[in-house]
């Protein structure tokens, strides 16, 4: 079982170490690098032969989007599994993201745990696609305006 | 200006045209009289001086009759003759009359009276020595010249009275003249007078008039100049209210992505923790169960601190206003309010094109008017309708509650005036129609944007992230 190499693009410090250790101890990772911008991570994914086969996107970032990392990702990291990993993960959001070439969102508040199998699950056959995962996404909490839309929107769903 | 406002002001110039008036009548009544009397007293001296004449003249006519008897012997000569005698006493008697009490004509009377008296008594002589038939005796008297003597000293006093007449009869017509003279330049002086007293008057009319006219226009300005005033301070408490009201916004914005970005982190590195823990826990053996169901209430708790923390961020932005359009916000906005208040919410609202901040101002004043039916108006239905029309949108919020005076203050009644403020703002108007137990209406009406303007409709299902990004970045 070869660790996942993983880049990781994250602007809070603190989400970025904790979700290092938390994949590194529950998953096999490998962190090859991380940014806190959107030029800082193009630039590094089209250094040549960078090869990632995980890629933790965040959509608000210090500078850019992450949606501009999805963008550039896509063209470069053929193979890789992009993940966006949002606090602001609205129907529209997932829709743009996955239209963008993103192979799964996940909310950072509700989805940690289906982002953590899906991790596993990557590390136990990386390089193929991954199934539905045994873990669903649950709903944001009740009373959550994105709660209006998600089901009908969500074509994870 | 009235008649009694000029008699007020002027107390003297009225006093001045009464005493003009008063002695204009006095001095003409007494003209009057003066004249009057003179010219009585002129015919009388004419009449005296007729008199005077008559008495000559009876006097000549008894002459002439005696001499005509004395010549004919006829009786009927006679009777001229006493008819002069009796004329001549008349006349006489008439001079006493008029004489007594005047000192220098009642000396020439009385030489009249002897001079008459001695020519009548010579009259009468030649008579009686005629009739005695003594016709020579008769003869000498006449001759001796005495009758003609008298007769001449008769002529000279009644020419002498004639002449103290004619003098009493000019210094009347001087008198009269005089009287006449000073009436004449007294109505002139009186008339000069009335024309001073119109000319103050008149100046005094102008001048109140000049006054007040200053007056109205000084008036006018100070009104002009505090509509100014009102119109510039109320354009600048709008421009407050909306620099508040943005200020507000931008707060409440900055607010949400601090709760969003930093209370976000801290709540997913917790679950990361927590999903670490868990990961642990279960790899022991046997598992704890206690510490796993202890942590599993804690990701609950976490869970319920995500969604408030959402909750609160969505009061504080609505960025499903971005996302979703007014509708579906309203829509979700009315069924929280409904689940928390218990009140049953009716909605109708169609699809309506405004401008971003229209959409805001639309929210906010939802929001404020659903605290305000909760805090106040004990309402067990409201009904929430957002309807398109020709230019414009209206919104109506509609409750069943005890409603209130709307002509009285209190303390929600700021909260409507901010809303009152930021739809002028919008250029639309805001009518809040209550009373006393008949519920509570609010009817918004505010400009339909215009196609075209950017961001208008933003947000709404179909809209794309990127119109979505820039707004919860701002």
């Amino acid at each position: 079982m070869l660790p996942l190499k993983t880049y990781i693009v994250e602007d809070s410090p603190m989400i970025r170490e904790n979700l290092i250790a938390t994949l590194e101890e529950l998953v096999s990772i490998q962190l090859v690098g991380t940014a806190e911008d959107e030029v800082t991570a193009v630039q590094w994914l089209r250094l040549p032969q960078q090869q990632v086969d995980l890629v933790i996107i965040d959509i608000f970032l210090k500078a850019g989007s992450g949606l501009g990392v999805l963008r550039a990702a896509g063209g470069i990291q053929h193979g890789a599994k992009l993940v966006v990993l949002s606090n602001y993960a609205t129907p529209d959001m997932r829709r743009k993201c996955l239209d963008l070439g993103a192979d799964r969102v996940f909310d950072k508040s509700h989805d940690i745990d289906a982002l953590i199998s899906y991790c596993g699950e990557l590390s136990l056959a990386p390089g193929t696609p991954v199934g539905i995962p045994s873990c669903p996404p649950s709903g944001p909490p009740p009373g959550s305006p994105s709660t209006g839309g998600r089901n009908g929107h969500d074509p994870q769903a | 200006m009235t008649m009694r406002g000029v008699v007020l002001r002027s107390p003297l110039l009225l006093a001045l045209a009464c005493v003009a008036a008063v002695a204009m009548v006095l001095t003409s009544e007494g003209l009057y009289r003066r004249s009057s009397a003179q010219l009585d007293s002129l015919t009388h001296g004419r009449a005296v001086r007729e008199t005077i004449q008559a008495l000559e003249r009876s006097i000549l006519a008894a002459e002439s009759s005696q001499r005509g008897y004395l010549l004919t012997n006829r009786q009927d000569y006679l009777a001229p003759y006493l008819q002069a005698l009796q004329d001549t006493n008349s006349a006489l008697h008439t001079l006493d009359l008029h004489y007594s009490g005047a000192a220098r004509p009642q000396a020439l009377l009385a030489r009249l009276h002897s001079s008459t008296a001695a020519k009548l008594a010579e009259l009468a002589l030649t008579i009686r020595l005629h009739d005695e038939k003594r016709d020579a005796a008769g003869i000498d008297t006449i001759l001796n010249g005495i009758g003609r003597d008298q007769m001449a000293a008769i002529r000279q006093v009644s020419a002498e009275l004639l002449a103290v007449e004619t003098a009493g009869v000019q210094a009347g017509r001087v008198d009269l003249d005089r009287t006449l003279l000073g009436g004449r330049v007294g109505v002139a002086a009186l008339s000069l007078l009335s024309l001073l007293v119109l000319f103050l008057f008149l100046r005094q009319a102008t001048l109140q008039q000049r006054h007040q006219q200053e007056l109205r226009r000084v008036t006018l300005a100070e009104r002009d100049g505090l509509d100014v005033q009102v119109h510039l301070r109320t354009a600048q408490l709008t421009e407050l209210t909306q620099h508040l009201q943005s200020a507000r916004e931008d707060e409440r914005n900055r607010l949400a992505r601090d709760l969003h970005d930093e209370l976000g982190a801290l709540l997913t590195s917790a679950k990361l923790d927590a999903a670490r823990i868990k990961s642990r826990l279960t790899a022991l053996s046997p598992p704890p169960r206690e510490a796993l169901d202890r942590l599993a209430h804690l990701v609950g708790t976490l869970n319920s601190s995500i969604a408030m923390g959402r909750r609160i961020i969505e009061d504080l932005r609505p960025s499903t206003l971005a996302d979703l359009g007014l509708q579906a916000t309203l829509e979700i906005l009315a069924r929280e309010f409904a689940e928390r208040s218990g009140v049953q919410v009716h909605c109708a609202l169609a699809a309506v094109r405004l401008t971003p901040t229209a959409e805001l101002v639309i929210y906010r004043l939802v929001q404020e008017a659903v605290t305000n039916i909760s805090k106040y108006a004990r309402a067990n239905q409201v009904w929430l309708s957002l309807t398109a029309q020709p230019g414009s949108v209206a919104l109506v919020v509609r409750d069943d509650g005890i409603g209130f005076d709307t002509s009285s203050k209190r303390s929600s009644a700021y909260g409507l005036m901010g809303m009152r403020f930021r739809v002028e703002a919008e250029g639309g108007t805001l009518a809040v129609l209550s009373s006393a137990g008949l519920g509570t209406e609010l009817q918004v009406r505010l400009p339909m944007a215009v196609e075209g303007v950017d961001g208008v409709a933003g947000g709404g299902v179909d809209s794309g992230v990127d119109a979505v990004v820039p707004q919860a970045l701002a």
